[in-house]
């Protein structure tokens, strides 16, 4: 466990190095070192798997138990997906949303007592750990669509202010903007649809029903039709632009207070 | 290092005594002859621009007057003239001048790419003209590396700074790449065919022309290959355009709030970009207001260009510190140079004690096989590499902090005599091997012992074994 804990934090601190190497030029006016973010962050990744590794050994179980094992393995693919996205992409405007959304989930995943959740002995041990997989996945795609619509929001508003964004960082176009949150929207909602669906079935495995309407799954539900709306919008009715980028902002909240409250 | 930068620019000069004083292209090589022939004058560039024409020489004294009088024989000037308009940079001066200006800090737009190119331009000639000798070679590849240091580091050319570049950039802004893009051309004045030239220059492939006369639209269509619509279907063909450039003569606006918002729907939320550009205006300013409809006026692209400019100025501010860096590091290996032939000397001094005291003992040592005798040399070589280790890094290092007086005291110190030939010509004096009239040391020319002395310096391993 104090290895695992370790690395933990070794990570944490590599992400706030990255996420203050991206404040740099906003305060000094040095351009030069903001290009190392996306490394710093996948050293801190690499130092995340780590301590994912040594946790998983030392509890000898899949560490996708408690809220803060979750929390802990969402910041992780987050950062995973938002590194192969600078790569490929050369989004760096990124950093600036994505680092700071996956500090604060890992300082929740910290500051959380160990064992929130006391789970039930699960009948399947493997449905458990890929449901919430699967959900996780989902939502550190919408963490991505969720940058990409805010992105979108600023950079169409500094073009209707004459006032082309004049950011440290070089802003990607809306067309980018665009593009990058409507494929991770359309993962998003996939994987969550599946999230739920695992999570029906882990449900009936465990307690012989698939759903009871308690609160936590009245509020998935809802979040996920609120999402519903969205993906119609802009997948099935073309939306686009601003007003679409506005309504995932919506969306993604909706998901991403019940995923707080799970 | 007696380096001097000579010459005149657009602060200190009118265009119209700047376009007699400026070199012709076509000459440019055999003027750098003429220039290094000149007695006091060892390596010579001439860098003529529309905005500057500077000379820059390495000469061992002060070289104003040669310069003067050269400028005065080639280009006709008068020595007033000159008096009043050339300024003379001299040593670390000339250095700094040299870097801000290949750095496209003393350009008359700030930030302006072009001049990198002509400063490679002037080398190249140089180069040819055999004015490019030690001296100037490193410091002109320096400015170059300076040049790129700023571009990259420092926002100094990175916004644009005319009003046909910022529109483009805003068009990337908004579309990316403009490949896949349509450009719709609403009248076919000069104006317009000079923004579809444009707009075609920066990627986009498909245009589309409109204009009140069907038969000057499709002329300006057919040379831009594009295609032509008439004037009343002007706002269809909106629905499939991305970017709108307006410059119609018209006295009101010819694109109504009313219009676009109707196209705007059809497009059902994908952007669209009015440049307008026409004077007055075409497209009614409300437009902007339509969701995912962008419209700059002239009076907009302005800002920005302005915006932009003051943007390169805040830059310049931090490129000027790299600039003062560089100036400081350039000089402090400059310095470091002047200790390059002691090096050199005694290395060689310290070698040929080896090989001598290795000949002495030799026949002591008896019948060798070669691999012995290998052994044995290697041996030498390496006791002689140990031992000057540390004496040369701490040469360097005196050096380096402009120790002159204390580098007399070791060669007296190593019993090197001071007054080889060799140490004359091995200081930043040297010049291109042949063109030099100067008797040289049969043995080394400067070139070599500048050549032996750089290796000397960089080429000493830090940890000998």
């Amino acid at each position: 466990m104090d290895r695992s804990l370790l690395l933990f934090r070794v990570a944490l601190l590599l992400y706030a190095l990255a996420f203050v190497n991206t404040l740099i030029p906003m305060l000094s006016g040095r351009r030069r070192t903001v290009r190392f973010t996306p490394w710093i962050a996948a050293a801190g990744a690499c130092a995340h798997t780590g301590a994912l590794v040594a946790l998983g050994l030392a509890l000898d179980r899949c560490p996708i138990g408690t809220l803060p094992e979750v929390l802990s393995v969402l910041a992780w693919t987050t950062v995973l997906i938002y590194v192969v996205l600078v790569w490929r992409y050369r989004i760096e405007v990124l950093h600036a949303i994505i680092l700071p959304l996956v500090l604060v989930v890992l300082f929740v995943s910290d500051l959380l007592p160990e064992q929130v959740v006391p789970i039930a002995a699960p009948l399947q041990p493997w449905l458990r750990p890929l449901h919430l997989f699967v959900i996780i996945l989902g939502v550190a795609a919408l963490f991505i669509t969720f940058a990409a619509s805010l992105v979108y929001v600023l950079v169409d508003r500094a073009l209707k202010a004459k006032r082309p964004a004049r950011f440290v960082l070089a802003l990607p176009s809306l067309d980018r903007c665009e593009g990058v949150g409507r494929t991770s929207l359309f993962w998003a909602y996939l994987l969550l649809t599946l999230g739920i669906i695992t999570g029906a079935i882990f449900n009936a495995s465990l307690y012989g029903h698939f759903w009871a309407w308690k609160p936590r799954e009245t509020l998935a539900i809802l979040s996920w039709m609120i999402l519903g709306v969205v993906v119609v919008a802009r997948l099935g009715w073309g939306w686009r632009g601003r007003k679409a980028a506005l309504l995932t902002i919506v969306g993604f909240a909706a998901v991403f207070l019940r995923m707080l409250g799970i | 290092m007696p380096i001097y930068v000579y010459g005149m620019n657009h602060a200190s000069a009118p265009l119209e005594v700047r376009e007699r004083i400026a070199f012709p292209e076509d000459g440019l090589v055999e003027a750098v002859g003429r220039l290094v022939a000149i007695g006091p004058v060892k390596e010579g560039l001439i860098l003529s621009t529309c905005n500057r024409t500077e000379i820059v020489v390495h000469a061992p004294a002060d070289a104003s007057a040669v310069l003067k009088a050269f400028l005065v024989e080639e280009r006709r000037a008068a020595s007033e003239e000159l008096d009043r308009h050339c300024y003379l940079r001299a040593d670390g001066d000339a250095v700094r001048h040299l870097f801000r200006v290949a750095s496209s800090l003393d350009s008359m737009i700030l930030g302006e790419a072009q001049i990198l190119g002509q400063v490679k331009e002037a080398y190249s000639a140089a180069v040819r003209g055999r004015g490019i000798g030690t001296v100037l070679d490193a410091l002109m590849q320096r400015s170059f590396a300076v040049a790129k240091k700023v571009r990259t580091e420092t926002g100094v050319s990175r916004f644009p700074v005319s009003i046909a570049h910022a529109a483009v950039s805003l068009a990337r802004d908004i579309f990316g790449e403009l490949h896949d893009r349509v450009g719709l051309i609403v009248g076919a004045g000069k104006m317009g065919r000079l923004a579809a030239q444009h707009l075609m220059a920066s990627g986009v492939r498909t245009v589309i022309v409109v204009n009140r006369s069907l038969v000057r639209g499709a002329e300006l269509a057919r040379e831009l290959k594009g295609v032509t619509a008439e004037w009343d279907r002007r706002f269809e063909a909106m629905e499939r355009a991305d970017i709108v450039i307006a410059s119609t003569a018209a006295p009101h606006a010819v694109i109504g709030f009313d219009d676009v918002l109707r196209v705007s729907r059809a497009r059902r939320g994908r952007p669209l970009f009015f440049i307008d550009i026409a004077v007055p205006r075409d497209v009614d300013p409300r437009v902007n207001s339509i969701d995912n409809v962008y419209l700059y006026d002239v009076d907009d692209l302005q800002g920005v260009v302005q915006a932009n400019l003051e943007e390169r100025r805040h830059e310049a501010e931090s490129a000027e510190a790299i600039v003062e860096r560089e100036v400081a590091a350039y000089l402090g290996w400059l310095r470091s140079l002047d200790v390059a032939p002691l090096i050199v000397d005694l290395r060689e001094h310290v070698r040929n004690v080896g090989a001598h005291e290795l000949a002495r003992f030799r026949s002591r040592l008896g019948a060798l096989t070669p691999q012995q005798q290998k052994t044995v040399e290697e041996m030498t070589e390496a006791l002689v590499n140990k031992f000057l280790h540390h004496p040369i890094q701490a040469m360097k290092r005196i050096a380096a902090n402009g120790g002159g007086d204390r580098l007399t005291f070791l060669r007296e110190v190593f019993g090197l005599s001071a007054g080889e030939p060799r140490r004359e010509t091995g200081r930043p004096g040297a010049t291109v091997e042949g063109r030099d009239a100067a008797p040289h040391h049969p043995e080394s020319s400067g070139a070599e012992a500048k050549l032996g002395a750089v290796e000397a310096l960089s080429g000493e391993p830090d940890d000998p074994r």
